[in-house]
């Protein structure tokens, strides 16, 4: 415990001193609040529907960026090299650099939570979709975290972790689009591989273990997979 | 300022230097590794005894680096097997890196932390005690003569503070065992004294052993050298029975 301490530590503070990380969070409020304005005085509806899609959208964009760095610029500064020479168990590194990056992505989806009083002080939102779209969007950020940290296990270029990230969510987006083209049974397996077609359900106010399942076990499956690549060495 | 080291010029004794097992500090048997059809080390055994200084020679992609980062745990033998004090690097690899303290040829640095937080970063990742960090970093400032830029940024020091605080990282916890890969690369000619006379310092503290391809430097700093060609172990000699290095090197290459 105290080493995962001693890298989170590290992590947070390679994460907070970059100038990516606040580029980002800046570019996601500046805009969410943009659209949030723009929906609002259309609308004239308390919920964050359109909201939590827009952040859903901005998250397969930004998150790419936030993860790219993870592990392809200690492989390219050879700082890999220190922390895998150490007493350090591969699976500690990894859960220190996921709990850094998503610190900084749900900081990033954090901002949003303004919006939501916004709602509360001039409407009468139903609470119950808001929160379980805030359950949505935290999972949804684990899961874009872990497999942004395992594509960048793989290079040492950022630009290429970055684009294997981006083109990963998107296939996944998409997954349920294709499925009808799809024999059986992998019209189903492409179905239940859908991104949006999990995140839709929770953000809408929908609660289905299913959903959380398939974030939670793609989130395990993708950190598993950064420790395998890690120790393949 | 001057490194901390020893004024004299030989290289002290290892302190285990009989030939006894209990004496072997690294034991590699059959250790080869090798990249699909690529053969980057042929399968070598090798002892290197506790406290002696060793140096490996060899040109560049002899096989030097690949079996210095076998050794340090970041890579995995495709073959054979390494031990260091009796730990297997590979399936007690955790007990073995705590006894290895590394530097590899491209210094690991940290840019965005200053000296003395990297240093006391690295003395809790090698598993100092929390109480002990303060000290152990205090240690290696003054024995590095670090005290200068312990608190400036890393980005900001020059070639040689770098090196010299990729070796204080490498000595913060202590190790039984530094390893050095090519360690006066790319240093000027005043560091590259400070750094051979570092190393007379630590040889018989703790066991060393090193990289080079110039053989004016294995001649000043190492007890034993072993000679890489092509990834082939050629030959394990004592400086010390070796008077003429430059003759014994182009036989056998």
């Amino acid at each position: 415990m105290r080493i995962l301490g001693v890298l989170l530590r590290k992590e947070l503070e390679a994460t907070f001193t970059s100038p990516v990380g606040y580029t980002i969070i800046a570019v996601f409020l500046l805009v969410l609040g943009y659209t949030f304005s723009l929906t609002l005085v259309a609308t004239r509806v308390a919920n964050l529907n359109y909201i939590f899609h827009q952040i859903y959208v901005l998250a397969i964009l930004l998150v790419p960026a936030a993860t790219m760095r993870v592990f392809a610029e200690e492989r390219s500064t050879d700082t890999l090299e220190l922390l895998l020479t150490s007493p350090v168990h591969e699976l500690a590194i990894v859960i220190a650099k996921f709990l850094a990056t998503l610190a900084l992505i749900l900081g990033m989806i954090g901002g949003s939570i303004v919006y939501a009083a916004i709602l509360g002080i001039y409407g009468d939102p139903d609470w119950g979709p808001i929160y379980s779209g805030y359950l949505a969007l935290v999972l949804l950020g684990a899961f874009l975290v872990s497999i942004g940290i395992f594509m960048s296990s793989l290079t040492e270029n950022q630009v290429v972790a970055a684009a294997l990230t981006l083109g990963t969510a998107l296939m996944l987006w998409y997954a349920d689009s294709v499925s009808g083209m799809l024999p059986a049974p992998f019209d189903s397996l492409a179905l239940n591989l859908s991104l949006i077609g999990h995140f839709h359900a929770m953000a809408t106010g929908s609660v289905f273990l299913s959903d959380i399942g398939y974030f939670v076990t793609m989130t395990l499956l993708a950190l598993f997979l950064t420790v395998r690549r890690l120790e393949a060495r | 300022m001057n490194i901390v080291t020893s004024t004299s010029e030989a290289v002290p004794s290892p302190a285990g230097a009989q030939d006894a097992e209990g004496a072997l500090t690294i034991r590699a048997r059959g250790v080869s590794k090798r990249y699909q059809s690529f053969v980057a080390l042929h399968p070598l055994d090798l002892d290197i005894r506790r406290g002696e200084v060793f140096c490996l020679l060899g040109p560049n992609g002899s096989g030097k680096s690949t079996f210095i980062r076998m050794l340090a745990g970041y890579l995995t033998p495709s073959s054979g097997s390494i031990s260091v004090c009796g730990h297997n690097v590979v399936t007690d690899g955790l007990e073995a890196r705590r006894l290895i303290g590394y530097v590899p040829e491209r210094v690991p640095l940290y840019n965005f932390m200053r000296v003395g937080e990297f240093l006391r970063f690295a003395a809790r990742l090698r598993g100092v005690q929390e109480q002990n960090v303060g000290r152990e970093v205090a240690r290696v400032v003054e024995l590095l003569a670090l005290d200068d830029v312990v608190r400036k940024p890393i980005r900001t020091l020059s070639r040689g503070y770098r090196q010299r605080t990729a070796l204080a990282q490498a000595l913060v916890h202590d190790p039984d065992i530094l390893i050095l890969d090519e360690p006066t690369n790319g240093l000027d000619p005043r560091q590259i004294m400070e750094t051979r006379a570092l190393i007379r310092t630590l040889a018989g503290r703790c066991t060393i052993l090193m990289s080079s391809h110039i053989l004016s430097e294995v001649e000043k700093t190492a007890h034993r050298v072993g000679l890489l060609l092509n990834g082939k172990l050629l030959g394990v000699r004592a400086i010390a029975e070796t008077p003429n290095l430059e003759a014994w090197f182009l036989s056998v290459t």
